[in-house]
């Protein structure tokens, strides 16, 4: 995986690791175009190929039908452990970068582990802190630490009290169809993430009615792809619910729960992992085990993050953007 | 009528007393067997497969940063999610073989063989 770096107008870095199986994307056209963001550009991914649309150039048309949403992940509140002592301030951090983004995103994502131990009070924490980004909605999935010892009882109550079964839901924004999934719950010996046969069907039944012109946006905590199944980064039944996603032009499937950024594309499918806004982890296979992660303290922002997505309507794409802490 | 139901009562409750009695026999001759300690580190039980005599005790500590259960595979026993340098006990009385997991990564498996 190629990694990129660059530094926008603002002075803030960009995260880009966005090398589609050497599909030859212009990286530093890629980063050219990030740069722009800040001054009114829009990029956008089609089939591994970047457009970027000035502002001014855009028709009406397409205006009309921008979404712009942002991601956060793995908060862990409650974590104490020397890979971030104060998960707090770093969550602070990250959503004083939402407040910051040139376009206010419409809303968030949290894709799960927003507790370190499904402690009420870590809960209230980061409900708190959460009313203080400048976003209109905010929408959950839970991590696996979220449903300790309760199958999850007290993250539905929370979060998810209209949502079907375990918690999975969808809704509809500007055009896109989200698809919010629950992966963490009767997770079985020697197996990875799990959705379980209630809710692929009821994906099936979700996307039926559905035009394959629809853009879908399936987010969940653990990945939907095989990232690297020794230390349980994936998901065994997802092969089921993306069957029911082939005949959709465009999907973007945003994931957190491995602590680092990760990109793939698969024919119509983009998958994308956010960082934690907590503490990262190692790189597959490159520790004895997937735990927290000590970097050195002036470093660690820079290992942390938020992702921002955006959308045009008539162009059937997203465009994933990383962007660190520090 | 009554007389028959209160005989059987006492039957059981006879039967029950002297179970006890023999248990507590066979505990005095047999004393209870040493304790054994397995390690939750790097997301993996060490060692991951014991063999014990029946009536041990096990007991597990998690020793990484992030939580971890232990939880059969046919649910006999289930921890609640330990944090760092939590423990779990159970004993196992019975003779077979019990495969266990972390519920949280499930990729993290054990064994206990008790003979």
């Amino acid at each position: 995986m190629n990694e990129a770096k660059g530094r926008t107008r603002a002075g803030t870095k960009d995260l880009i690791r966005y090398d589609h199986n050497h599909d030859g994307l212009d990286r530093r056209g890629f980063l050219k175009c990030m740069a722009w963001a800040g001054a009114g550009a829009f990029c956008v991914l089609r089939g591994g190929v970047l457009h970027s649309y000035a502002l001014g150039g855009l028709r009406e048309a397409d205006a009309k039908g921008e979404l712009s949403f942002v991601q956060i992940s793995d908060s862990h509140m409650g974590f104490n452990k020397p890979a971030n002592p104060d998960v707090t301030t770093t969550l602070q951090v990250a959503i004083d970068k939402i407040n910051a983004l040139p376009r206010a995103p419409e809303f968030l994502l949290h894709t799960g582990d927003i507790s370190h131990l499904s402690k009420p009070s870590e809960f209230d924490t980061v409900d708190q802190m959460l009313k203080s980004a400048r976003v209109k909605d905010t929408f959950f999935v839970p991590g696996e630490h979220d449903v300790l010892n309760d199958d999850g009882r007290q993250y539905r109550e929370r979060y998810a009290q209209r949502a079907q079964g375990g918690g999975w839901y969808s809704f509809d924004k500007g055009g896109v169809h989200f698809i919010g999934l629950v992966n963490v719950l009767n997770l079985k010996a020697g197996g990875l993430g799990d959705l379980g046969s209630e809710q692929l069907e009821w994906i099936e039944k979700d996307v039926k009615p559905l035009s394959k012109s629809t853009p879908i946006v399936v987010f969940a905590h653990i990945p939907l792809w095989s990232v690297y199944p020794e230390w349980g980064w994936g998901t065994d039944d997802s092969a089921r619910a993306l069957g029911y996603l082939k005949k959709f032009g465009s999907v973007t499937v945003l994931n957190g729960h491995i602590h680092q950024v990760m990109q793939k594309v698969e024919g119509n499918v983009t998958f994308h992992t956010a960082m934690s806004t907590a503490f990262p982890q190692p790189k597959p296979g490159q520790a004895p085990s997937p735990g927290p992660m000590k970097v050195p303290d002036e470093q660690l922002r820079s290992v942390l993050g938020i992702t921002e997505v955006d959308f045009l309507q008539g162009s059937h794409a997203l465009a994933v953007t990383d962007q660190t802490l520090g | 009528m009554k007389n028959r139901y209160r005989t059987l009562l006492l039957a059981i409750l006879f039967t029950a007393a002297t179970g006890q009695a023999q248990d507590k026999k066979a505990a005095t001759q047999n004393p209870k067997p040493a304790p054994v300690e397995i390690k939750i580190d790097n997301f993996s039980f060490t060692p991951p497969t014991i063999s014990i005599p029946a009536g041990t005790t096990v007991r597990w500590t998690n020793r990484d940063d992030i939580p971890h259960t232990v939880v059969s595979d046919d649910q006999k026993f289930e921890s609640k999610a330990l944090d760092t340098d939590d423990q779990y006990s159970y004993t196992f009385n019975q003779q077979g073989t019990y495969g266990y997991f972390c519920s949280i990564h499930p990729k993290m498996t054990g064994k206990v063989v008790v003979q």
